[in-house]
């Protein structure tokens, strides 16, 4: 009873929202919530009966979160999890509120939560974690988090909420110090690419530091293989063949992430066919090189979110497309950090658009890449791009950022929006 | 001959991209023709045997002590370039570790090489941002900034006055030093082309102690006209006016 008249006022807002915001989520009534009953989210996430699992880390989080949730319901467990978008203390509030019955309980066996690096630390406070993954430490938004030991830390103090195990990379030197100084009794999961995988990705993981060593076949999970878009684990020592999301190695390192932390979880329940049967199964995700048809063009979506993945996408173009467009948004605040990069492949874009247009295209140039037009504003950009002539090579290919996406999505009409 | 362009530790003081520098300077000196190259150079063997020009990027706090122990490794060719005119651009960390030394908010000291004067000092809270200053000798620079301290020392020689940033701080008014051809600056990522006069400044020098003569190639014009956007972009943000030439 102790919270039922803050999730009524809760639910009421809610309900205000919607009626201004048709079919739009909000994290109005999580900060009512969160105001007048302070406790309400820690004793709701250190509630469920079989526990609370954290994923957290610079990039790959989402995608890990929701093959580990995919994982534990093919398993049969009741699961209560967090949109993406909903990772910080009201978002997250706001996600309980919708599940949650009239006295606030939330049902489900387990939570499994995606929690942003930089808030999780201060959300985590007080709430108590069975399990904690993370997936890795990257330059990443660097104007809000500074360098790679701040992140490096916030990671460490929601590792500390884990009472049962930590899962974590072993091939990000940062978390492997981390996992050195867990405290007694917190078990350490691991999971990494074994030398051949790491060997055939020649940029390297885009990890701030990367392990001296790989792990060997034995006791952890190991990417041992990635052919396009499915890849063989190697678990224990026996193969697993898995499908992907999408092709590239940073998926399957997120698949045995989801793989090492749901082992973790079940324990003996643990089923390697049926987690190798619910991988697979994951639908691709937009924009990470979904093609679609957009007003009567084939049209392949590229998002870009740091250094590494700009890299291994832009790589993933295939040398020789015609018609590229590059949208860089607002929240690439500073790209001083994307100019390590090498775009050189490309060649040529059709037109670099979005508030930092001009700054993209001043890097690109100096990768040698012509440009034919720089346009600031995304809705012309847009229109014009998909009014050019289908390309005789390749398929209009559009690169953004996750605010470029957003407004790609709004202004072309796209389903899924978030 | 060719120019050749030193990018100085690129493994540790690559935080912001500030070692692309490097490939700013060797790129420019292609569109106007002239022959450059890059050398990445980890330790003191694998300093060339010519140098035209040193970049020296920042790092993370961590990695001070390693930086150091490694330039210490070069510090008598650091004295003859700076004697020798030899263009040194360093940004951030790079930079402090040039100086007489860092004060750490810890309380501890690391020496510095002392190529350039002043001290780096903790300041109460990191400041990051767009940062605009009027340079004598470069007109206007346009730049982020990004680091956690002041920097004391340099009143008579800094690399101009602020109209927008904290700069050196400690109510100085001022970003950078130079010495000579020496520069230290906060302005992180790629500041030469975001700049283009200073990096054409640096690389005239470098083309007049080389015997070559440097004018801004065609291919420069175009992408400086990208510059020029994204400077007028960042002045707005940084709320000041200031007419472009």
């Amino acid at each position: 009873m102790r919270y039922a008249p803050a999730i009524l006022v809760g639910r009421l807002t809610r309900f205000a929202a919607r009626l201004r915001k048709p079919g739009g989520g909000s994290a109005v009534p999580g900060l009512i919530v969160n105001r007048i009953a302070p406790k309400y989210l820690k004793r709701t996430l250190s509630g469920f009966p079989q526990g609370l699992v954290v994923v957290s880390g610079s990039s790959g989080k989402s995608t890990t979160t929701k093959m580990l949730v995919a994982i534990l319901r093919a398993h049969d467990v009741d699961v209560f999890t967090n949109p993406s978008t909903a990772n910080i203390s009201q978002g997250l509030t706001s996600a309980l509120l919708e599940q949650a019955d009239w006295r606030g309980r939330v049902p489900g066996d387990v939570a499994v939560l995606e929690m942003d690096e930089g808030h999780g630390a201060l959300v985590m406070q007080g709430v108590d974690a069975r399990v904690v993954c993370l997936t890795n430490v990257m330059v990443d938004q660097i104007d809000r988090f500074h360098d790679s030991e701040m992140v490096a830390s916030m990671l460490a103090r929601i590792a500390a909420r884990a009472g049962e195990s930590i899962v974590v990379n072993a091939d990000d030197a940062y978390l492997e110090r981390l996992a050195a100084r867990v405290r007694p009794g917190v078990a350490v999961h691991r999971f990494g690419v074994t030398d051949a995988v790491f060997a055939a990705s020649p940029r390297g993981l885009g990890y701030t530091q990367t392990s001296d060593a790989r792990l060997s076949s034995g006791t952890d999970v190991l990417v041992q293989t990635v052919d396009g878009a499915s890849a063989v684990l190697d678990d224990a020592g026996a193969s697993v063949s898995i499908g992907l999301p999408a092709r590239g190695v940073h998926y399957a390192v997120d698949a045995a992430a989801a793989y090492a932390t749901a082992k973790a979880v079940l324990g003996e329940r643990f089923s390697s066919s049926t987690a190798a049967d619910a991988l697979s199964a994951i639908p691709a995700v937009f924009g990470r090189g979904e093609r679609t048809t957009v007003r009567g063009q084939d049209v392949e979506f590229v998002l870009v979110q740091n250094p590494s993945s700009y890299q291994l996408n832009v790589d993933s173009i295939a040398p020789g497309t015609e018609q590229i467009l590059f949208a860089i948004g607002s929240d690439v605040r500073d790209p001083s950090y994307f100019w390590p990069t090498d775009a050189a492949s490309l060649e040529r874009v059709s037109i670099v658009t979005g508030s930092k247009s001009a700054e993209a295209a001043l890097m690109l140039a100096y990768d040698g890449v012509e440009i034919d037009r720089v346009e600031p504003d995304l809705g012309s950009a847009l229109d014009d791009f998909l009014a050019m002539p289908a390309p005789a090579s390749g398929v209009k290919t559009i690169v953004f950022t996750a605010d470029a996406m957003r407004r790609t999505r709004t202004h072309l009409g796209l389903a899924g929006a978030e | 001959m060719t120019l050749t362009i030193v990018s100085l530790l690129p493994r540790l003081q690559n935080t912001n991209g500030d070692a692309e520098n490097a490939r700013v300077l060797a790129t420019r000196a292609r569109w106007a023709g002239l022959d450059a190259t890059v050398v990445e150079v980890e330790t003191a063997e694998q300093l060339p045997q010519r140098v035209d020009a040193i970049v020296l990027g920042s790092g993370s706090d961590s990695s001070l002590d390693e930086s150091r122990e490694l330039l210490l490794t070069m510090h008598d060719e650091f004295r003859r370039w700076g004697t020798e005119g030899v263009p040194i651009l360093s940004i951030g960390t790079g930079w402090e570790l040039l100086s007489w030394g860092i004060e750490l908010a810890s309380g501890r000291s690391i020496e510095g090489l002392g190529i350039l004067p002043g001290r780096a000092v903790p300041r109460a809270n990191r400041v990051t941002g767009d940062v605009v200053v009027k340079s004598p000798r470069f007109g206007v620079l346009v730049g982020f900034e990004n680091h956690a301290r002041d920097y004391v020392g340099a009143e008579a020689s800094p690399l101009g006055r602020l109209r927008a940033g904290h700069g050196n701080g400690r109510d100085s008014g001022q970003e950078g030093a130079v010495m000579g051809d020496v520069y230290g600056t906060h302005l992180h990522g790629p500041v030469l082309a975001k700049n283009p006069e200073f990096a054409d400044r640096l690389l005239e020098t470098m083309a007049t102690r080389a015997g070559l003569e440097y004018m801004p190639g065609a291919r420069a014009q175009t992408v400086d006209a990208y510059a020029s956007a994204a400077r007028a972009a960042q002045l707005t943000a940084a709320g000041v006016s200031i007419p472009e030439a």
